[in-house]
């Protein structure tokens, strides 16, 4: 049983890591929030994982991980959207131009 | 007796003051009577103080003092009030005639001057100033109406104030009697901490400086006392003008003339010799400082007689006279001639005011104070000329005018105690009668040159407003003598207190007449209607004469050596203040700006950055919990 | 019971209520509110100085209410004591050195409101700031709790930095910012030596002793006084071997630390050379008006902190260190007279001048006698009037003439006649002519001082000379010569201006004559001090 949670949470710390480094080297906004995307699943998973796997297992695992999906799904059309504003404004998406932070 | 008058000495200066107060208050209102109200108070002043001279001349002799609290906390006890004594009755009657004088005058002499309400404005406060210090009752008053009469002294000096040299010449005199006047400020300090109950009146200073005893019965040693007053000296040497800060005196005649003859030469530079007179209980019991006083006084008084002779400017000749006669009046003081010094000042503040409003009159008619531009045009003016001439006389110390029983009466005190000092009074007895007798002839008689330039209209005497107090001045320059004559000594016993016997000392009589006379004999020879030309014996000694011409060079050496490096200084420290001090203020702030830009490189704005940054952060935690947190797994 | 105190401190916020209620165009309505409200803490100030004087000296006011508490952890010292806290109280009163000091700041900040009239632009911000830049200043001058004091001082700042950079001249920001720094710096400092005394001066038992006991932190003034002048106190005594430790004592070199610290502090303030460099930009930068308040009443606020917080709560740390204050006063005089000798333009050189007479309030200190620090407190409300006076004036030059730089005005007193007069006489009150406020001030300073260091007051006489010489230079320079073509038809001073110059000149003028207006309500409080730097010794 737990080898099972151990191969579950490895491969969502797999996933992790491959969105965590999309984030930080990739220079198209659109793959950063692919990226995102990524690194969400493997949160996911991993609550997954831990509702079947878990020390007490229980449904509200899977519900949250809905909730999740759910939340991922608005937050990429709200990134998209202003990338597109972006996109109007700057005629690019590479992360590197976007420093008004700085200012 | 009862004194009748002498409750009212308050009123005597409160009539200038309110001269002054109506005046600049009120100035459109009274406008056209300016002049009618500055007369109208110094001549209830001068009715007033004449009727207390008279008062104590006839019967009390005794002091008459009102104090009230001005200023009171712990030891500190601060009062102001009126004291009457022989001396300040005196006092009152020689500023109050002059002044009432010199108001007349000035009604005259200033009726073109747009802003005579100011004029006359100014003198009400000056002479209220100079009757407040005059009946002072203690050191503090004293010092504050001291600061006072230098103040109007500086505001008239700089009456016309778009000359930048009656700028200069103001300056220079606030600044020069500010530094006498920190003398005699510390000498309050000193005598503030050391007078039992920190009194600093007269008459207490008198009881602990009566005598050696009382005052090491009190803690104070003889070298203090010759601190104490060496520097009230000090506050003395700045006001009266004696060397080394005579240089302002001079320059103040670029103040209207009537001034000139008020304030410096008849009254305000005569409080210096009036200060040391009132506490000459202290100068008494100094050796050193008595030493002090007679040799600056006597030096100057030849000093400033030099300088005279070689002057062209007719007020500046005057003026280096005033300084020179100070130095007299000091030379008696310092040899113990209380009396003399005294009745010195007396005669002087008559027949020098005499002198200055003559040649004011001289002036306002010509338009020149340069004497070899009158060159005898002043002739025409019969009124001013003959006043000027019994002025002259008196000056110079010709007998029987005021001049030589006061000259006379200093000569034969120091006849008696220095014959040094002795010489140097008769020499500059001389230069005295020879610089009055140039002065006299190239303005009054000396024959019109045929090239004239500039207007050559005819010269017309002043008006009667202006004559009538040269008329009374030339009187009293004749008759002031008589109060004190080497057969007569009531006025030492009036003044001192002291019964004094007669000092008839006819060897001085005689050489002070002798020189005076021959004084007056070699400037006729030179300067007569007959005489030969100036530049024939001052190219023979043309150094010298130089030397003279340019008063010594002092005004030269004060620029050089105290003007010029307080500048400097002031630059150096300029400098050191903009770039070093604030330098490093500078710099402080930029290292902490420096401090924080290097962790503004961090923020730049990417975004990824920013991650991999927190990634790192991250990571370092969980290793430092690896390393470290061995409990919490 | 009325809290007169609390009513005279918080009056200006009237001002800011109605004025925040006012549409921000309408400029005339708003400058009226202001200076309005600006006469209504000088009525108030007035009346606590009839009140004061009439009711006899011992009945100076004071309000106290309990403000601040808050509870320490008590396991530590369970059984001894019952409680242990820290407080802060709400404490005001106008006795001590406070009651010429705040009618002087209630007179120039109203004279100062009404000449703002010269403010064109942002006129509603600029009034509310000002009345309460007002609340800080008079609040300083009350307080006597150290961190009351503490929050008043601080208060002061944040109007003072938009006054300054939001309306003041070409390099406002930056004189702004370093206004704030410096000043935040001297806080800072201010804060440490606070705490220092506060926790171990500060502290009270209340209640028996014994278990039943509340110990009790606060920064109340009185209660410090008290602690450090009893022998007898937790402060005072030195653990010794038998004794066990005690944390409360406070020892020589700490007594020296929060000195130094309360020095630096205060003298930021004051200035004392040579932390003096950020208000010369101030007096240059700032609008005129608002220099009147920061030369005439916030550089006191420095001198009044020396006092009433330093040598109030550490005399015998003053009295051994007074030969230094000695010098560093004689530095500011003739440092200031000096700088401001050489100076071109008029602001600096009154800011200099300010270093100097600042100078004089030190010797008053280091006198350490009753004479002295009436001196010094004389030289403090003198000094108020006057450069009020001055920048007023000042003022008024800068807006006929566009400049102030002494080269390049000459011969005014032709056409400003009344100015020029009035700039004459604040010259002369600065260089310290009798009859007017500066000469009682320098004297008292001056002979305070020689009781304790003769030389000192000796070498201090060359401040009076140095004075003469560069107030004439400035002034005359200005008002007198011939006068330049490009000034020949200014206009002549309207009594709109005239108004507040004529009050500040008749101040300057009645504590000339009368310096007993000064010197009687502070007696008592002098007294106290002189006492127990007496007893201390």
């Amino acid at each position: 049983m737990s080898s099972m949670l151990a191969s579950y949470l490895t491969l969502a710390a797999i996933l992790f890591c491959i969105g965590l480094y999309g984030v930080l080297t990739k220079r198209s906004a659109v793959i950063v929030l692919l990226s995102i995307e990524l690194m969400l699943n493997a949160v996911n998973l991993n609550l997954i994982a831990f509702s079947k796997y878990g020390v007490v297992p229980s449904l509200k695992g899977q519900v949250f991980s809905l909730f999740n999906i759910a939340i991922a799904a608005a937050e990429v059309a709200v990134g998209i959207a202003i990338l597109i504003a972006l996109y109007r404004n700057r005629a690019t998406t590479n992360v590197d131009e976007f420093n008004e932070l700085r200012n | 007796m009862e004194s009748v008058y002498a409750q009212y000495v308050w009123a005597v200066p409160i009539a200038p003051l309110l001269a002054f107060l109506v005046l600049t208050l009120m100035r459109c209102v009274v406008k056209g009577s300016a002049a009618f109200i500055g007369v109208g108070s110094s001549l209830i002043a001068c009715v007033l103080s004449i009727l207390i001279l008279l008062e104590r001349l006839s019967a009390s002799t005794n002091v008459y003092t009102v104090n009230v609290e001005w200023l009171s906390f712990g030891a500190v006890h601060f009062e102001l009030g009126y004291e009457l004594t022989n001396l300040n009755a005196l006092m009152l009657v020689i500023v109050t005639v002059v002044s009432t004088l010199v108001n007349l005058y000035a009604k005259g002499y200033m009726a073109d001057d747009e802003r005579q309400t100011v004029f006359f404005a100014y003198i009400g406060l000056f002479t209220f100033s100079m009757l407040g210090l005059v009946i002072s009752p203690n050191l503090l008053q004293l010092y504050i109406f001291w600061e006072l009469v230098g103040v109007c002294s500086f505001l008239l000096i700089g009456f016309w104030y778009e000359r930048p040299a009656a700028r200069a010449a103001a300056k220079k005199a606030f600044i020069m009697t500010r530094i006498g006047d920190v003398g005699l400020l510390i000498a309050i300090l000193i005598l503030f901490w050391h007078m039992p109950n920190h009194a600093l009146d007269f008459q207490s200073i008198g009881q602990v400086f009566a005598s050696v005893d009382t005052m090491s019965q009190y803690g104070i040693s003889a070298g203090l006392a010759t601190w104490i007053a060496s520097l009230i000296f000090l506050g003395a040497i700045g006001k009266s003008g004696q060397f080394p800060l005579h240089t302002w005196l001079p320059d103040a005649m670029e103040g209207p003339t009537p001034i000139s003859a008020l304030i410096h030469a008849a009254t305000m530079v005569a409080a210096g010799v009036y200060l040391v007179a009132r506490t000459f209980d202290i100068f008494q019991l100094s050796q050193t400082a008595m030493l002090i006083v007679a040799s600056v006084g006597g030096f100057t008084a030849i000093f400033a007689a030099t300088i005279a002779i070689a002057q062209r400017d007719m007020k500046r000749i005057l003026a280096y006279s005033t300084v020179s006669q100070l130095g007299y009046m000091m030379l008696a003081l310092g040899l113990g001639a209380v009396t003399a010094g005294i009745f010195h000042l007396f005669t002087h503040a008559f027949f020098k005011a005499l002198l200055f409003l003559g040649a004011g009159s001289v002036i306002h008619a010509v338009h020149t104070q340069n004497i070899f531009q009158i060159n005898g045009r002043g002739r025409s003016m019969k009124i001013t000329a003959w006043t000027f001439a019994i002025g002259a006389l008196a000056l110079s110390g010709v007998p029987p005018l005021s001049g030589f029983w006061s000259k006379d009466a200093i000569l034969s005190a120091a006849w008696e105690s220095n014959k040094l000092l002795f010489a140097i009074g008769v020499v500059a007895a001389f230069l005295t009668a020879f610089y009055m007798s140039r002065l006299f002839f190239i303005v009054f008689t000396r024959a019109k040159r045929v090239h004239t330039e500039g207007t050559d209209s005819p010269i017309h005497e002043s008006p009667a407003v202006m004559t009538i107090p040269l008329v009374v001045l030339a009187v009293l320059a004749v008759v002031a003598g008589f109060v004190y004559t080497p057969f007569y000594s009531g006025f030492e016993t009036w003044i001192t207190g002291v019964a004094a016997s007669d000092h008839t000392n006819v060897i001085v009589i005689i050489v002070s007449t002798i020189v005076a006379l021959s004084g007056i004999g070699l400037g006729y020879f030179i300067y007569g209607p007959n005489g030969v030309r100036e530049d024939r014996w001052s190219n023979v000694i043309k150094p010298l004469y130089h030397l003279v011409e340019r008063k010594y060079y002092v005004d030269e050496l004060y620029k050089l050596f105290a003007v010029y490096p307080l500048k400097v200084l002031g630059k150096v420290l300029d400098v050191f203040d903009r770039y070093i001090i604030d330098g490093i203020v500078r710099y402080t702030a930029s290292c902490t700006v420096q401090f924080g830009k290097l962790f503004t490189r961090i923020q730049n704005g990417q975004l990824q950055s920013y991650g991999l940054l927190s990634l790192y952060g991250f990571s370092a935690l969980l290793l430092l919990l690896l390393l470290l947190g061995k409990g919490l797994w | 019971m009325i809290p007169w105190l609390t009513l005279l401190a918080f009056s200006p916020l009237v001002g800011v209520l109605l004025l925040s209620l006012v549409p921000s165009d309408r400029v005339k309505l708003l400058r009226c509110i202001g200076i309005a409200a600006s006469l209504l803490p000088l009525l108030l100030a007035f009346f606590i100085y009839a009140y004061v004087n009439v009711e006899g000296q011992g009945s100076s006011l004071t309000e106290r209410y309990n403000w601040i508490a808050i509870p320490l952890n008590i396991e530590a010292i369970q059984p001894y004591v019952q409680s242990w806290a820290f407080e802060i109280d709400y404490h005001l009163s106008i006795g001590g050195l406070s009651l010429p000091l705040v009618v002087m700041t209630a007179i120039v900040t109203a004279m100062a409101a009404w000449a703002s009239l010269t403010i064109k632009q942002r006129v509603k911000s600029y009034y509310i700031w000002f009345l309460l830049l007002e609340v800080g200043m008079l609040g300083v001058f009350m307080a006597r709790d150290l961190f009351l004091f503490f929050l008043f001082f601080e208060w002061t700042l944040v109007p003072m930095f938009f006054l300054i950079g939001i309306w003041g001249f070409a390099k406002r920001e930056k004189a702004a910012n370093r206004f704030l720094v410096y000043n935040g710096l001297g806080s800072a400092l201010l804060l440490v030596a606070f705490l220092i005394l506060t926790v171990t001066a500060g502290l009270a038992v209340h209640g028996d002793a014994g278990a039943s006991s509340h110990l009790v932190y606060s920064g109340d003034l009185e209660q410090m006084i008290r602690q450090l002048g009893d022998a007898q106190s937790f402060v005072n005594t030195l653990p010794g071997p038998a004794s066990s430790f005690n944390p409360f004592y406070l020892s020589e070199a700490w007594r020296a630390t929060a000195f130094i610290l309360l020095l630096i502090a205060f003298g930021i303030k004051l200035p004392i050379f040579p932390f003096h460099t950020w208000m010369l930009r101030v007096h240059v930068e700032a609008p005129t008006p608002v220099v009147m308040l920061h030369s005439g009443v916030l550089l006191k606020m420095g001198a009044y902190g020396l006092i009433q917080f330093g040598l109030a709560i550490l005399p015998q740390s003053f009295a051994s260190w007074s030969t230094v204050l000695a010098i560093i006063g004689l530095v500011n005089i003739v440092y200031g007279a000096l700088l401001a000798y050489v100076q071109k333009e008029l602001r600096l050189l009154l800011a200099y001048s300010s270093i100097s007479h600042m100078g004089f309030v030190l010797l008053g200190i280091a006198a350490m006698n009753d004479i002295g620090l009436q001196g010094a407190v004389l030289q403090m409300v003198s000094h108020g009037f006057i450069s009020a006076l001055f920048f007023l004036l000042v003022g008024c030059l800068l807006e006929r003439t566009g400049t102030s730089r002494i080269d390049e005005l000459g011969g005014l007193a032709n056409r400003l006649p009344f100015l020029s007069a009035l700039l004459l006489l604040a010259g002369l009150a600065s260089l310290g002519l009798p009859g007017l406020s500066g000469f009682m001030a320098e004297l008292l300073s001056l002979l305070g001082l020689y009781g304790q260091l003769p030389w000192a007051a000796i070498a201090g006489g060359l401040g009076i000379i140095l004075s003469a010489v560069y107030v004439l230079r400035g002034v005359l320079a200005i008002t007198y010569g011939p006068l330049d073509m490009r000034f020949a038809q200014l206009k002549g001073t309207q009594a709109v201006e005239a108004l507040p110059a004529v009050v500040l000149t008749f101040a300057i003028i009645l504590i000339g004559v009368l310096p007993a207006v000064v010197t009687i309500p502070i007696e008592q409080g002098i007294e106290r001090m002189i006492h127990i730097i007496q007893a201390g010794r």
